[in-house]
């Protein structure tokens, strides 16, 4: 996908939606690269405590977020009905930890509105569009921005 | 066809390697026939491949090459050490070539031409010499000139032109004294001549090749008379004078007509030139027709099977064939059983001959060995034969190899350690059954953890590779640049076979031939330096790669006059850098690796060595390794590389902290213990330190440095004393796990570079574990120390 896209207001597509807390969040399904249920992580030394630790994924370390901690919304049991959402991003692979997954729908530019400012930890930057599927509202996420972006730490500052 | 090209670089520039290491292996003075054709295969390999896909400047210089080697292995001209000069070059700028069909620059045109020139001169240069030498004294011995008569067939257009035909004759006599014996014309294209020339066939043919095809061009030698004849007892000496030459000296029919063979010869070695003898009318068309099936296949292994064979002689005459596959089809097919007496020893000596020829030909001073082996005949060729074979399994081994990958690899290494984790999940999951009822379960998952034991180290052992890859570029790096400094270095390799992991291979051949010149410029003085020394003129340098624990060691030796203790030591001064006249040699020579250290003026001729040293040791480090130096006025230097056995896998100690398994690399434990209370102390108030053996080591709390809840009483936890360049350290943990190879995986690929950890491995659970730092570690806990020191 074009990164122009992903950045612009109003990108239509299909997406991944997800639930934090009370709130429903939308990704860019193209970004996903699988769902799975929550499993022990290895805690990383001196690491931001929304970053959970690492996992195994077939071999390969994963890093997991814990998108409750990172947007404050509390909550943060973790249980058979946890999910972590494997992310492709770039070249790296990264995990989301959510309370649940709910379904993936198609969200045209039409039934997509900015956000409008207003402080809140997650900056708008990061927020693509509110869209409304029927009586639900869906934060759209711009999820790659959101990732790479120095305040996760989930890079080297370099890359 | 583009995507073949790949594989003939890879190949191509296989074969120049394995050309230049048998060059320099070469003894001028007495070359092994072994080594020149096994160069001359080599250039004929390349020369084969850049004709097949046309890369016509690369064939031109090889066919020049070919030439030389040609007439050198049939011994014809006497090696000289400019020629193997001049093949070294020829194989650059082979190399230049083949750089620039992968898009590399273009090779100088130029220095291609002179090359050529040189290695044309050296070829016709000797000839035309040796030929003067020994036309006057022409023997059945070993002489190159031979009387042959050739006799072709033009095609109808050719020979119908006089001038043509003019032309053919003008450059026969270029090669050979010519004697035309029947002319062609129009009615019949014939050509029937006689030939005194030291030419070989394949000259001739070439020669011949622009008016009439290869195979319609028959070479057998002139039969004149009684001296050609030693055969006449072959009846009763039997048929093993394979050393004979296969050009049917061997013919006992003196009055030999123009009765041309219609033998075809498809390799330029003239495999197959034998003649009929009578009563084995089978013998010539068969065999020539099974041998010009395989010669053209190119692959010199099976030149070389069909070359030679042990046939063990029946009294009667029956040859038995043996090893050869190619001799064996030629008696499978042209020998109608039995032959006995005269007729059938001429046929065996016909088969032989023949099939030897490539090699016979090159021996010359055996041309009468049957005579002189009359009672013991089998000796020579039997010899040969075994060599030979072996020669042919080294050949079929190399054919058992395939190019692989090495992504590919590495996603094998990567499955199989999917695998075994996956064995262990299972292994975990059955430990709760009844072992009972479960039995067959049970025994089935002991079975799969052994073999995917078994398969892991296999799979691993793939990206292994000898150093010799590595130390095989050196001789010539070595005898370069030797010449170029006056001096004279022998070079030695011990330990080639040490094996060591892919990646490190590649990486370590820099910081090597840095240390190699290193010793070379520095290390080694000029010959007359030495000898005032008392020392052989000849410097010798070494290069031994060994294991020793879990590590590679490779040493790099010189006997030269070694490092320069007080010129060191100033040159540090004048860098500020913290020396002192009562430091240890050691220390001293690690200054050495200082940055900056450099050498242009900070070293005598003889005594320094500096040139980017610090880059050597670092990159030394990055691959998880140790440089040291030991040098002793007089008597060389040595430098000693350390390097884990592979970048991939590590042998850890796995510790428990907090809950959590870190693994500490085993190279860097030098022990562990159970701390006693009295023998921890404490500075500036909190820092920790710990008293063993009589040394004060800094202990630093692994749950503290990660922050983790980990066992706060020390005398419950436990030490594990470690070294890094840093110096000594105590890492205080909860528990000993185990000990085990674990897989290193990369943090960095998907999240960030950790301080005070080098990597995360997946632990036999499926879990992950990570790999301590130790240096960073210590440095850690150094810097603790010091700043309260200091505060």
């Amino acid at each position: 996908m074009d990164y122009s896209e992903t950045t612009g207001v109003a990108a239509s597509g299909e997406y991944l939606t997800f639930t934090l807390g009370a709130e429903e969040y939308g990704i860019d399904i193209l970004k996903v690269q699988e769902i799975r249920g929550y499993d022990a992580v290895t805690k990383i030394a001196n690491a931001p405590r929304f970053i959970k630790g690492v996992i195994n994924l077939r071999g390969v370390i994963v890093p997991i977020v814990d998108l409750r901690i990172k947007f404050n919304l509390g909550g943060e049991t973790y249980d058979q009905f946890t999910v972590v959402i494997i992310l492709n991003i770039g070249k790296r692979v990264m995990g989301v930890v959510v309370d649940g997954v709910s379904d993936v729908i198609q969200l045209s530019s039409d039934n997509l509105r900015p956000a409008p400012e207003f402080g809140s930890v997650l900056d708008t930057r990061y927020i693509l569009g509110l869209g409304t599927v029927e009586e639900r509202m869906i934060i759209v996420v711009d999820i790659e921005r959101l990732m790479t972006g120095q305040e996760m730490a989930l890079m080297d500052a370099a890359v | 066809m583009s995507q073949f090209y790949q594989v003939f670089f890879e190949e191509t520039s296989e074969h120049l390697a394995s050309m230049e290491n048998l060059l320099l292996n070469l003894d001028v003075n007495d070359p092994s026939l072994e080594d020149l054709n096994a160069i001359f295969r080599a250039a004929h390999s390349i020369k084969g491949g850049s004709g097949t896909f046309g890369f016509t400047d690369m064939t031109s210089v090889t066919h020049v090459l070919e030439s030389l080697l040609d007439r050198l292995r049939k011994e014809e001209i006497p090696l000289l050490a400019e020629m193997v000069d001049a093949f070294l070059e020829a194989g650059d700028i082979l190399r230049a070539q083949l750089e620039h069909h992968q898009g590399g620059p273009e090779a100088e045109a130029d220095v291609i031409a002179s090359v050529c020139a040189r290695l044309n001169q050296l070829a016709v240069g000797e000839a035309a010499e040796s030929q003067e030498q020994d036309t006057p004294t022409e023997t059945t011995t070993s002489a190159p000139v031979r009387k042959i008569r050739l006799s072709c067939e033009l095609p109808a257009n050719q020979s119908q032109v006089a001038e043509s035909v003019d032309n053919l004759l003008e450059g026969l006599r270029d090669i050979a004294a010519l004697e035309v014996k029947q002319r062609p014309d129009g009615t019949d294209g014939h050509l029937i001549a006689v030939l005194t020339t030291q030419a070989c066939d394949s000259e001739l043919k070439d020669a011949l090749a622009f008016y009439c095809a290869p195979e319609d061009i028959a070479i057998q030698p002139e039969v004149e008379e009684e001296a050609y004849g030693f055969f006449d007892d072959l009846g009763d000496s039997s048929a093993t004078d394979t050393a004979d030459i296969g050009y049917g000296f061997f013919d006992d029919l003196p009055d030999q007509t123009p009765s041309v063979v219609p033998v075809s010869s498809a390799d330029d070695d003239g495999f197959g030139l034998f003649d009929d003898a009578p009563g084995a009318p089978a013998a010539s068309d068969a065999p020539s027709g099974q041998l010009a099936e395989v010669a053209p296949g190119d692959s010199p292994a099976a030149i070389e099977g069909i070359g030679y064979g042990i046939y063990v002689n029946a009294p009667g005459g029956l040859g038995l064939f043996d090893d050869a596959p190619g001799a064996e089809k030629i008696l499978q097919n042209s020998a109608p059983p039995p032959f006995c007496g005269k007729t059938a020893a001429a046929f065996v000596e016909g088969v032989g001959g023949a099939a030897s020829s490539a090699q016979a030909t090159q021996k010359p001073s055996q041309a009468d060995a049957g005579r002189r082996l009359p009672d013991n005949p089998s000796i020579e060729t039997a010899k040969s034969g075994r060599r030979d074979n072996d020669k042919t399994v080294t050949a079929a081994n190399t054919d058992t190899s395939i190019r692989v990958a090495v992504e590919k690899v590495d996603q094998l290494i990567n499955l199989v350690g999917e695998l075994v984790i996956t064995q262990a999940m299972l292994a975990e999951a059955a430990s709760n059954l009844d072992p009972v009822l479960a039995e067959k379960i049970l025994a089935g998952i002991d079975l799969l953890s052994r073999n995917t034991r078994d398969m892991q180290e296999s799979v691993m052992s793939i990206r292994m590779l000898p150093m010799s890859m590595v130390f095989s570029r050196f001789p010539r790096v070595v005898r370069d640049l030797a010449g170029k400094l006056n001096k004279q270095v022998e070079m030695k390799t011990i330990g080639d076979n040490t094996e060591l992991d892919k990646g490190l291979i590649e990486k370590i051949t820099d910081p090597l031939t840095h240390l190699v010149r290193n010793s070379l410029d520095h290390g080694i003085e000029t010959p007359d330096k030495r000898i005032a020394a008392g020392k052989n003129p000849k410097g010798t340098l070494t290069l031994k790669a060994s294991h020793q624990g879990g590590n590679v060691v490779i040493e790099v030796m010189d006997d030269g006059g070694g490092l320069n203790r007080a010129r060191i030591l100033e040159k540090a001064k004048e860098k500020g850098l913290a020396v002192s006249d009562s430091m240890t040699d050691f220390d001293v020579w690690q200054l050495i690796f200082a940055p900056g250290f450099s050498t242009a003026d900070v070293v005598t001729d003889v005594s320094g060595r500096g040139v980017g040293m610090d880059v050597v040791k670092r990159n030394i480090e990055g691959l998880g390794g140790r440089v040291e130096l030991e040098s002793s006025p007089g008597f060389g230097t040595r430098t000693v590389i350390r390097l884990p056995l592979t970048l991939a896998i590590l042998d850890g100690m796995s510790v428990g902290v907090g809950g959590e398994t870190f693994i500490v690399p085993i190279t860097t434990v030098i022990e562990s213990l159970q701390p006693r209370l009295e023998d921890i102390r404490t500075l500036a108030g909190d820092s920790r330190m710990v008293h063993i053996r009589g040394e004060y080591l800094p202990l630093i709390s692994l749950a503290e440095a990660f922050g983790l809840d980990g066992e706060a009483d020390i005398t419950k936890g436990l030490l594990v004393v470690v070294e890094a360049e840093e110096g000594k350290a105590a890492l205080f943990v909860d528990e000993l796990l185990g000990q085990q190879q674990v897989v290193i995986k990369s943090l960095e690929a998907n999240y960030r570079k950790v301080p005070g950890l080098s990597g995360a491995t997946i632990m036999g659970d499926g879990r992950v574990a990570m790999i301590i730092d130790v240096s960073a570690v210590t440095r850690m806990g150094l810097s603790q120390v010091k700043q309260r020191l200091a505060a």
